[in-house]
């Protein structure tokens, strides 16, 4: 019977292994030059998908592919072990990008010209994240984000509130609408993630905006910069739903969604998810003011997506001519609409209703970037924020952020300094 | 013809080895090398000796997780054991609609953790607080998701449900492996209920009880995809699992070299519990 | 099992206690069922309105989730990996724990090679990850035949204890009576031996299919790049940070969970009907 068989189970198995050895190595089959992105926001995927179209037909020499993995992250950090680059990669512009900046796996893009119609303010802000100076520019940003307030308009305009500019108006707002019978605001505490939000928009007032980078300098500690701005988010939790923690970030855009509360502190990311709920809602958005003086407020915006070509890609040119067509006003202009987007290029876009309120600050380019993007994702700050949020303990808090902080940047804290004597 | 019987069984067991040291063992001791680096997942590294093991002690977050983990494993493979047991016996014996029953139990296994975190989310979120309200039971009226002490019980509660299936299927193919004449003579003594199955049914089924055991303590100790679908490691890091923190730190963060380490760590603490346990279940098997 | 006439009234109670129980199913399957045929503007937070009927009972967010999917396409890859997978563990681990269990209680080597091979059970899926996404590249194998493999090293340690559990109740007179008439070993194995632990491979094929129905991490990073989706990873298209799409996620998991269904189905007839209760005397 079939023993005889079953007994070379083993070499079989090494017999597929090697049947799967001889069906690769193909690339460039008719003379194109192959040029392969991989971007990491999912929900873009169509825009992609006619980009990737458009660019084919109208190119002959250059054959692009685009892919929009769901998990690009670990998607992308699998292929870099494995040394299988792509050409061009589309990521944010947070603590990743200055990783592999440090890792030197990405191209300086110095010498291309689209650079030169990026947004001075995204430049800087893509600067600043790189852990020490380095030579180059290494991202085109592509589209920023912008987090701050979002609100019920219509809710507004029949109550006939105003938009604060102030803290002191903000909180001044918040027991107007209480006194209304509503709840001011919504949080969705459970999802750690969503306590960044109110934090980074504040932050960006109240704190500086290198506080990370100084830290590391040694300079200051964030027990110093942060105090303000963590006994501020504390005075919001009474204007949110009485146990915030129980609710997860879709539950709080259901909630809002469904004219549950006035106000939801987030980024306009999250717009979509609400609309789905409520398609009718007209939501639109104001820059937290966590200060004084309103001239002091700065839009909450950093780098939402942003192209980086590896260092490994063999046709620069080929990818600089795929950048370009993505930088074209028209492609960039269909970004926008479909995922409500800031662009990071100058020039006059048509930007989504939510954003009016955050208008004025994005056209006079006042802005600054999240304070989480120089946060190291293993030391979960947002955890740190929740629970801090849960136990109202600043002190604690404070002294933790700085304990950990040392902890999870040690590597980094050291090159900083190494960094600072020899220059 | 000795021989051919020696002959045959490291026929078998060579190559099935070397396929599993391939995939397993090497992998694993390339990552026991990454261990010793501050390895960020790509990029260059540098070798930094002990330090992660040294570190490891000292921190209080590995620490929490340890007995979280624990906490979890020890309290979950209880309730799964007696439930499943029970259940195995009940769907074993002579009811109606025993295929509908059994392949309703077993649905619990294969909806998708996605799902399965949104309807208990929504469970803890909304209807416990809501009944609670109803019955007037102060404790309950908010989360237990939201609850850095109590938080543990949903997820308890959420892996029981979804593991007492699978157990209960080793549990019933045990239970078919017991002869009916031992009921039979059982049957002539007296021997009912309980005392059947002390005295006849349970020893027979020992292999299996120690099998879902051993299964039990590892699935829990290793719980991780629960804690994605229910709570990401919150409220206030109160559910970090072990395995959540070194996924998380170390696949998703920049800790691929610590996060090694406390794996190595970790896998040498589940293989002691877990040969300690086989080695009393073997004794336990011979004894009877 | 038809035993003692005591039992009519105990069955009573045990079917009430499971029909019970059952309710802890029902309620989150018609949850699942509700919000698979809502749209998403039908969502709330309200309990009365979560538990509601759907407006229309439309098959349009399966539609749209087979779309999303490419359905057949992942179904077909994620069906093939699956059944491979089973056929080559009933077939390998079988034998591996019928070489193993019958040795490692007076042969220190097997009894090495067993804690060996189980204790690979206990190996945190996140510290191989990365050399096996490095390994399986360098042997040309990152793909579905790389997850395959993978797949029968990572369940053979729980496989091995489960058959080799099984041989316990199995004496191995069995086999003597057989080797009496002539048979090598190896044909007793395939003509007395693998016939007999028949309800094991059932259960281990519903253990191991489970497993790998529902698994997103292996082809996650084994096939990265390949451009080839299993339904979970397809499936995965229903999520992102800022936003989950609930209804066509739930509609999908539907979908999916209909094929698994089946197969248990066929392999708890299996468990159920054992032939040991004849064969064993």
């Amino acid at each position: 019977m079939k023993g005889k068989g079953m007994k070379y189970l083993g070499l079989s198995l090494c017999g597929m292994a090697a049947l799967a050895l001889s069906g690769c190595g193909s690339s460039g089959e008719d003379g194109k030059i192959e040029i392969e992105i991989v971007q990491y926001k999912p929900e873009a995927a169509n825009y992609f998908e006619t980009v990737e179209e458009a660019f084919n037909a109208t190119h002959d020499d250059i054959h692009l592919t685009i892919s929009s993995p769901n998990d690009a992250m670990t998607i992308l950090k699998t292929r870099f072990i494995r040394e299988d680059y792509p050409d061009i990669i589309g990521i944010g512009g947070d603590i990743n990008y200055s990783y592999f900046v440090d890792a030197q796996i990405l191209a300086d893009i110095t010498d291309y010209k689209g650079l030169q119609e990026v947004n001075q303010g995204y430049l800087d802000i893509a600067e600043a994240l790189e852990l020490i100076p380095t030579e180059g520019t290494y991202i085109v940003p592509y589209v920023a984000n912008a987090a701050g307030v979002l609100y019920n308009r219509d809710m507004f305009k029949e109550h006939g509130w105003e938009i604060p500019e102030t803290w002191e108006e903000l909180t001044g707002l918040c027991q107007e609408i209480q006194s209304a019978g509503i709840r001011p605001f919504y949080f969705g505490f459970k999802d750690t993630w969503t306590c960044l939000a109110p934090w980074n928009a504040m932050a960006v007032e109240l704190a500086p905006a290198d506080t990370s980078k100084q830290v590391n300098r040694g300079e200051t500690t964030f027990a110093k910069e942060y105090r303000e701005l963590a006994e501020k988010y504390l005075q919001l939790l009474p204007y949110g739903p009485e146990d915030p923690f129980a609710y997860s970030y879709n539950d709080a855009c259901t909630a809002f969604a469904r004219g549950e509360a006035a106000m939801y502190p987030i980024g306009s990311y999250a717009t979509p998810q609400i609309l789905s709920v409520n398609p009718e809602m007209n939501i639109d958005s104001f820059v937290m003011p966590a200060g004084s003086a309103r001239e002091d407020r700065t839009l909450n915006s950093g780098i939402d997506l942003g192209f980086c070509v590896m260092a490994d890609c063999p046709n620069k040119e080929a990818a600089y001519e795929v950048l370009d067509f993505l930088m074209d006003d028209e492609n960039l202009q269909k970004y926008i609409d479909a995922q409500n987007a800031v662009p990071c290029k100058k020039g006059d876009f048509r930007l989504a209703s939510m954003l009016d309120g955050m208008l004025s600050f994005i056209q006079e380019g006042n802005m600054t970037d999240y304070q989480d993007h120089y946060y190291p994702s293993e030391m979960s700050v947002d955890a740190l924020l929740q629970t801090f949020l849960i136990e109202k303990d600043v002190d604690k808090f404070l002294n933790i952020f700085d304990t950990n902080w040392q902890r999870y940047n040690r590597d980094i804290i050291r090159m900083v300094q190494d960094y600072e004597a020899s220059h | 013809m000795k021989n051919d019987r020696k002959r045959t069984f490291l026929l078998i067991t060579i190559p099935i080895l070397a396929l599993f040291v391939c995939f397993n063992t090497i992998p694993l001791i390339r990552g026991v090398v990454y261990s010793f680096t501050n390895f960020r997942g790509f990029g260059k590294y540098d070798w930094v000796g002990f330090r992660n093991y040294l570190d490891l002690f000292t921190d209080a977050r590995v620490g929490k997780s340890y007995w979280f983990t624990i906490k979890l494993a020890v309290v979950t493979t209880v309730v799964v054991n007696v439930i499943s047991l029970l259940l195995a016996l009940g769907l074993n014996s002579k009811i109606r609609a025993k295929g509908f029953f059994r392949g309703a139990y077993f649905l619990p296994n294969i909806l998708g953790s996605l799902v399965v975190g949104y309807i208990f989310n929504y469970f803890f979120t909304y209807i416990v607080p809501a009944l609670a309200d109803m019955a007037g039971i102060k404790s309950l009226s908010t989360s237990i998701l939201s609850s850095p002490g109590k938080a543990w019980i949903g997820v308890m509660i959420v892996c029981a449900w979804q593991a007492i299936a699978m157990n209960t299927i080793i549990y019933i193919s045990g239970l078919q492996t017991v002869p009916e004449d031992v009921y039979e003579a059982g049957g002539l003594d007296g021997a009912t209920g309980w005392k059947q199955f002390r005295h006849l049914t349970f020893p027979l089924i020992i292999p299996f009880f120690s099998i879902n055991m051993v299964l039990c303590v590892k699935n829990f100790l290793m719980v991780f995809d629960q804690i994605m679908a229910l709570t990401k490691g919150g409220p206030a890091q109160s559910t970090e699992s072990i395995s959540y923190l070194i996924y998380n730190n170390g696949m998703s963060g920049g800790q691929f070299g610590f996060q090694s380490a406390n794996a190595v760590v970790f896998f040498i603490v589940i293989v002691i519990i877990s040969v300690a346990q086989m080695k009393f279940s073997g004794s336990k098997e011979e004894q009877l | 099992m038809k035993h003692t006439s005591s039992i009519g009234k105990s069955n009573k109670t045990v079917m009430i206690l499971l029909v019970l129980g059952l309710s802890t199913i029902i309620f989150p399957l018609y949850m699942t069922v509700v919000i698979a045929f809502k749209q998403p503007s039908e969502m709330t937070n309200s309990i009365s309105g979560i538990l509601s009927l759907p407006k229309t009972w439309s098959l349009d967010n399966f539609r749209e989730a087979m779309r999303v999917t490419d359905f057949w396409h992942s179904l077909g890859n994620s069906l093939l990996i699956s059944v491979v997978t089973i056929v080559l563990a009933v077939a390998v681990h079988s034998l591996m724990g019928y070489a193993l269990g019958r040795n490692k209680a007076h042969n220190k080597f097997y009894g090495f090679v067993y804690l060996f091979i189980v204790s690979g059970m206990f190996v945190p899926f996140a510290i191989l990850m990365m050399p096996l996404a490095k390994q399986t590249a360098e042997l040309h194998l990152a793909n579905w035949v790389g997850v395959i493999l993978l797949y029968v090293v990572f369940y053979m340690p729980m496989n091995v204890m489960l058959y080799s559990g099984y041989l316990v109740n199995i004496p191995i007179a069995l086999e003597e009576a057989a080797r009496v008439d002539g048979a090598s070993t190896w044909r007793t194995y395939w003509s007395v031996i693998f016939p007999i632990m028949r309800p094991m491979h059932a259960t281990v094929a519903v253990i191991t299919a489970l497993a790998v129905w529902n698994d997103v991490m292996t082809p996650l990073i084994i096939m990265a790049g390949s451009g080839e989706n299993t339904l979970p990873l397809a499936q995965l298209n229903f999520q992102s940070q800022f936003g989950t799409n609930y209804n066509l996620a739930f509609a999908s998991y539907l979908l999916s969970l209909i094929p698994i269904l089946i197969f248990y189905g066929i392999c708890q007839k299996q468990i159920l009907n054992g032939v040991t209760n004849g064969a064993v005397k």
